[in-house]
């Protein structure tokens, strides 16, 4: 039990170690703007006014540590700064966006996890033959294709040829689930490559697990082949792979930036990107430090989880 | 399966031969570019129509696939050129505080979203198709390291290196010339999955107009622009679409059933 525990210690120090990573590189933004930031920021017309509002928001009169020790004492209360452009907070940003994006990441996972699950056990019982082929082709080639170039191709085939769904979410605003139709190309592509990723983790993991000696032993006391599988060599199968499925938590959020761009949906994502394109540094850093941290949480999790389902991983591996 | 691996491997340069050719060869065949016409107009003289500013898609499309091709090339080496070293240095150094000292921010910095790390970056600089390669590479760095080191450790753990060491071998000598080189499969195998990761990073980046000029001849450009006359004139975003999906399937295939082939394990 010590030996988990040390682990979920251990564990814990480097998610607090990364959070607090995650808070100084985004901070550290403005910091590396070269030469005075407010002239910077202010882009193609310099106008005097306008800078002098900028080093006002951003408060640059201050040193450096000062402005750190502020904004990140704001972050645990919501407080973001206000946004350049518009002089609103930027927590109201990330509460405007953060339905559409919770939707789409809830679905999604909600859609991987058994998909991804389901399919690998299936091509891993059926190893060797024409579903396991087929299956583990399919993964192989969609895995590496980017959702902008899936995503069009998708558009142009199911809405524009077929018409059987609208081609983007325009016009639907924030209420994306009274249009269940226009939810289903987003939810697709940000599906695609996660989803090939997890079944071919969850086949290469169950085929080492059903050859092992344990499963024949349980095979021979007579314990049903759902129960060995599903009980006995999936956990297993699951332990090695927790690397591998916190690069799926990486995709998904970069996905969901692409598919949100794609789509046209008023997300997280779309939020970010406009802010890019504006050099809106407070809602940016705003943006960066709730992806980021939840990327440390969730990594955190899986870490977690995987470990709690099979802790002797060295065993079955 | 040996059948089915050389089926792959054959699929695999069927569908990376055309967009790897074109991006390749395709500048040397563009020629001179005509009058601009009209934009989003089919036929009129134009293969593949016009596109959102009345260039010829086509000759866009000869163009567009050089950057993408090049930029990762020279991303992944660029990842490899600064891992390489600080993996070896932390595979083979006994002093404890140095490897942490090298390893332990990569650690820290694995788990920030790649994309995310690099839209960071533009919104302070506006990085140029250089500025994109060494982004793309700076966010590949950490897993890179930590799997080279990974191979390192193991090889550097072997009697032989003990033996080098007792015969007055040079550092150099030990690192490169053993360590390096009994690592070079792994290597081999992670440089494959690490191209169509950075295939993949420089395409989602250019179409999100980082490191790019926003009327570039880019396949992913082409795509991000031209999504404005779907209706009118889809060829002007389907031809480089189905460009970047052959060239990242195909890639992915063929690392694949080449690396099978050398009797690695398969990757999950």
């Amino acid at each position: 039990m010590s030996g988990l525990r040390s682990f979920v210690a251990r564990r814990l120090l480097l998610g607090v170690a990364q959070t607090a990573a995650v808070v100084l590189l985004v901070f550290a933004l403005t910091e590396m703007l070269p030469g005075d930031a407010a002239v910077a920021l202010a882009g193609d017309q310099p106008d005097p006014a306008r800078i002098e509002a900028i080093r006002e928001a951003l408060r640059l009169d201050r040193p450096a540590v000062e402005r750190l020790a502020d904004w990140a004492a704001g972050l645990p209360h919501g407080d973001f700064g206000t946004s350049l452009a518009s002089g609103r907070p930027v927590a109201r940003y990330i509460a405007d966006g953060f339905g559409p994006t919770l939707l789409l990441a809830s679905l999604t996972v909600a859609l991987l996890v058994p998909l991804g699950f389901g399919l690998g056990v299936l091509a891993a019982r059926h190893e060797g033959r024409l579903l396991d082929r087929l299956v583990s082709s399919v993964t192989l080639a969609v895995y590496a294709v980017p959702e902008f170039a899936l995503g069009v191709l998708l558009v142009t085939v199911l809405a524009l040829r077929l018409g059987w769904l609208p081609p983007t979410a325009v016009g639907y605003g924030t209420d994306l689930l009274g249009h269940p139709a226009a939810l289903v190309l987003p939810v697709l592509v940000l599906l695609a490559r996660p989803v090939c990723s997890l079944v071919r983790l969850v086949r290469a993991g169950m085929i080492d697990a059903l050859a092992s000696p344990y499963v024949a032993q349980a095979r021979r006391y007579g314990v049903s082949g759902a129960r060995v599988r599903y009980t006995h060599a999936l956990p297993n199968a699951l332990a090695p792979a927790a690397q591998q499925l916190a690069r799926t938590i990486d995709w998904l959020l970069c996905g969901v930036i692409v598919v949100e761009a794609l789509y046209v949906i008023p997300g997280l994502g779309t939020v970010l990107l406009n802010a890019v394109a504006e050099r809106d540094v407070p809602v940016v850093q705003g943006l960066a430090v709730v992806f980021g941290v939840l990327t440390v949480v969730l990594n955190l999790a899986a870490d977690l989880v995987a470990r709690r389902l099979a802790p002797r991983s060295g065993v079955a591996a | 399966m040996t059948r089915l691996r050389t089926g792959r491997f054959a699929l695999g340069v069927a569908v990376v031969a055309v967009p790897l050719l074109l991006a390749l060869l395709g500048p040397l065949f563009a020629g001179e570019p005509g009058p601009r016409g009209a934009s989003f107009t089919l036929g009129d003289g134009h293969w593949l129509g016009t596109d959102f500013v009345g260039r010829d898609v086509w000759q866009q499309v000869l163009h567009g696939g050089r950057p993408v091709v090049l930029t990762a090339l020279a991303a992944t080496a660029l990842a490899y050129l600064v891992a390489l070293p600080l993996a070896l240095l932390s595979a083979l150094t006994h002093r404890r505080w140095l490897e942490e000292l090298l390893m332990r921010p990569l650690d820290v910095l694995l788990a920030v979203p790649s994309l995310l790390l690099i839209l960071l970056a533009a919104t302070v600089f506006s990085p140029g198709a250089v500025g994109l390669a060494l982004l793309v590479a700076a966010v590949n760095v950490p897993d890179a390291a930590r799997l080279v080191r990974a191979a390192a450790t193991e090889a550097a753990a072997r009697p032989a290196v003990e033996a080098l060491r007792m015969q007055g071998e040079t550092w150099w000598r030990i690192a490169v010339g053993y360590v390096g080189r009994s690592m070079l499969r792994t290597l081999a195998a992670d440089a494959g999955t690490r191209l169509t990761g950075v295939l993949y990073l420089v395409a989602t980046a250019a179409f999100l107009g980082v490191g790019v000029a926003p009327d570039a001849a880019d396949w992913a450009v082409m795509v991000d622009r031209n999504r404005t006359g779907l209706f009118v004139q889809p060829w002007a975003v389907v031809v480089p679409a189905l460009l970047i999906v052959g060239l990242t399937m195909g890639a992915n295939l063929l690392f694949d059933a080449a690396l099978e082939r050398t009797g690695k394990e398969t990757r999950p």
